[in-house]
């Protein structure tokens, strides 16, 4: 490869890096401006926008209910993700294929038809809108994420581990709580943390599923179809600091499995 | 791990020994762990010979959630949400009979005012997925030809992070950035292009714009992985037999590359059928999506529900559709670069 292609192309990743971070920077510049005007030119600055979050009862409940959902759909998911994914990556039957792409069905289905079928289903099942719908929409939707996880970081792992057990009399049971969960569980990290944030920042699930009581995308989401106001800055300022932290906990976790596979 | 695994193992093996001499727990100081305790109960020793007594009852064990879930959560919402389109009124009343019909499918045919959305939806997902492909390709190559290995992964990463953040908090982003007062006027204004602010938003470029901003990570992974797989030396070999830069990317890597197009492509083609909150919030009159339609049909009370959930069929069977062919024309493609 020539040097001149070599530049170009560097150029064109330092133009997309610029690209990805300019409107989320701008974003976050944005909350600390003293006044109630969004746009520039920015003549002095504040942090009066975020303590006004941080008494805003409303945001505040919001944002544990949100966090609350989060937890509980991660926990169920990654319960049946790992079971679904054992059953996959354990010995061949008739019907897995089938079973594998009805698992990763959710993934696949756009937003909107998927809050739709949610939202029609919710009903047959007896799911009124509010809590309960949204966590189980979250969790039905996170399922195969987890098992994409799981599935590769079991396909890591040697047969003959599981083969030990049994040979030293550990029943099917202790073999799996003994020896595959402990193996699993940088992978459950990692899996649980992405759950986390795509509950955390779910929004059409949320808004279709969800009662009176907003998460916080949909809050964001109504405020912002009343009019725009740096405290929505200083709130998402707050979310994209939250989800970099827990982002890269996740990452430096499935990283951690991968380099202790090798 | 690994050797955590296996002083795991021991002490499993331990334990297991030291519950079938019948002595669990009597070694000074030797603390038998939980499930060797439990694995020397009695009862559990019932329950584990019934339970896993046969090779056949093991699957049934091991399979009966995941068929139950899968049936029910990941297919029967899809199922469902197509059996309510063809009813006349859903929900049912109380003592009302219900009758399949097709008229919210017709419905769709007869007014124009669906058919626009619609077909704005399609085209628009059609040109934001190749212009996603045409902007994510080259920083894929990049990063996966000419970045070191050891340093693609905090490259990658520094990506990474921003698309974690919701779709909201980035269409709004999108606002600020676009705005009549939003950096991007600022900028033009200051380098004197312009006078007055370019009324970027509420249109289509504004959505445009948004919905690549939130789907190129998507095109971004796959890409990547199809192109970081393909080894070096195929390129120094068809440099060695005079192929110039262009015709080894045209000849080998592009073609290599297939597989992560198509995928990609498929993804954010998909997604990009399924946008909600983006077209509501960076988009007006003109630009009503598909999406927007179906939502409206939910809003109000219950009995225009099968008309949404036909539309959402609609929608869904087009996107798959689409895909599909996309598909089989991508394994074509690449088929024919093999012979």
């Amino acid at each position: 490869m020539t040097g001149k292609t070599r530049i170009l192309m560097s150029l064109i990743y330092a133009a997309f890096v610029v690209y990805v971070f300019v409107p989320l920077s701008m974003m976050v510049v944005m909350g600390f401006k003293d006044s109630k005007f969004i746009g520039f030119p920015i003549k002095s600055w504040t942090l009066d926008w975020y303590g006004r979050v941080f008494q805003d009862t409303e945001v505040m409940s919001v944002f544990g209910y949100s966090v609350l959902i989060a937890i509980g759909s991660t926990l169920v998911s990654l319960l049946i993700g790992t079971w679904i994914a054992v059953l996959l990556a354990g010995r061949k039957f008739f019907g897995r294929a089938l079973i594998f792409s009805l698992t990763i069905l959710p993934a696949v289905v756009p937003g909107i038809i998927s809050a739709i079928a949610f939202r029609i289903y919710a009903r047959l099942l007896g799911i009124e809108p509010g809590m309960m719908a949204v966590i189980w929409a979250h969790a039905v939707h996170n399922v195969p994420f987890v098992v994409l996880v799981i599935v590769a970081r079991l396909s890591t792992m040697p047969t003959n581990y599981i083969e030990a057990a049994r040979d030293l009399g550990a029943d099917p049971l202790v073999a799996f709580t003994r020896v595959t969960l402990p193996y699993l569980r940088p992978a459950m990290i990692g899996a649980g943390i992405f759950c986390l944030l795509l509950s955390f920042d779910d929004f059409v699930r949320s808004y279709f599923l969800g009662g009176y009581q907003p998460t916080l995308p949909v809050l964001i989401f109504s405020k912002l179809r009343s009019g725009m106001s740096p405290e929505i800055n200083a709130i998402s300022t707050i979310v994209i600091v939250l989800t970099a932290v827990l982002g890269v906990w996740a990452e430096r976790s499935m990283r951690r499995m991968n380099g202790a596979s090798r | 791990m690994i050797t955590d695994v296996q002083n795991q193992q021991k002490q499993s093996s331990v334990s297991s020994l030291a519950s079938e001499s019948g002595n669990a727990g009597q070694g000074p100081g030797d603390r038998i762990p939980f499930w060797g305790r439990v694995s020397g109960r009695r009862g559990y020793q019932a329950l584990v010979d019934f339970l896993f007594a046969s090779e056949r009852r093991q699957f049934a064990l091991l399979a009966g959630i995941p068929f139950i879930w899968v049936l029910t959560q990941h297919l029967g919402p899809v199922l469902q949400m197509l059996y309510v389109s063809f009813l006349d009124a859903y929900p049912v009343a109380v003592g009302a009979q219900t009758h399949l019909t097709l008229k919210h499918y017709l419905l769709f045919f007869e007014e124009s005012v669906y058919r626009m959305p619609f077909l704005r939806t399609m085209t628009y997902s059609f040109a934001l997925t190749f212009a996603t492909l045409v902007i994510v390709y080259p920083v894929a190559y990049f990063l996966a030809r000419h970045v070191k290995r050891q340093n693609q992964l905090a490259f990658l990463l520094l990506l990474l992070i921003p698309f974690w953040v919701g779709e909201i908090v980035r269409t709004f982003a999108i606002m600020i950035l676009l705005g009549n007062n939003g950096a991007v006027n600022l900028l033009l204004k200051s380098l004197g292009f312009i006078d007055r602010p370019i009324p970027f938003m509420y249109t289509g470029f504004s959505v445009s714009f948004g919905v690549i901003y939130l789907t190129s990570l998507y095109m971004l992974l796959p890409l990547y992985s199809a192109l970081e797989k393909i080894p070096a030396s195929y390129s120094e070999a068809a440099s060695d037999l005079g192929a110039g830069a262009w015709t080894r990317f045209r000849r080998v890597t592009l073609p290599l590359s297939y597989e992560g197009v198509a995928s990609g492509c498929t993804l954010v083609f998909l997604m990009s059928t399924g946008f909600y909150a983006a077209p509501v919030l960076l988009g007006g009159p003109s630009t009503t999506v598909f999406a927007e339609t179906i939502a409206g049909f939910f809003h109000v009370a219950g009995d225009r529900w099968p008309t949404g959930a036909a539309f959402a069929c609609i929608l869904f069977l087009a996107s798959l559709t689409i895909t599909a062919l996309f598909m089989k024309f991508m394994g074509r493609l690449s088929s024919r670069g093999r012979r």
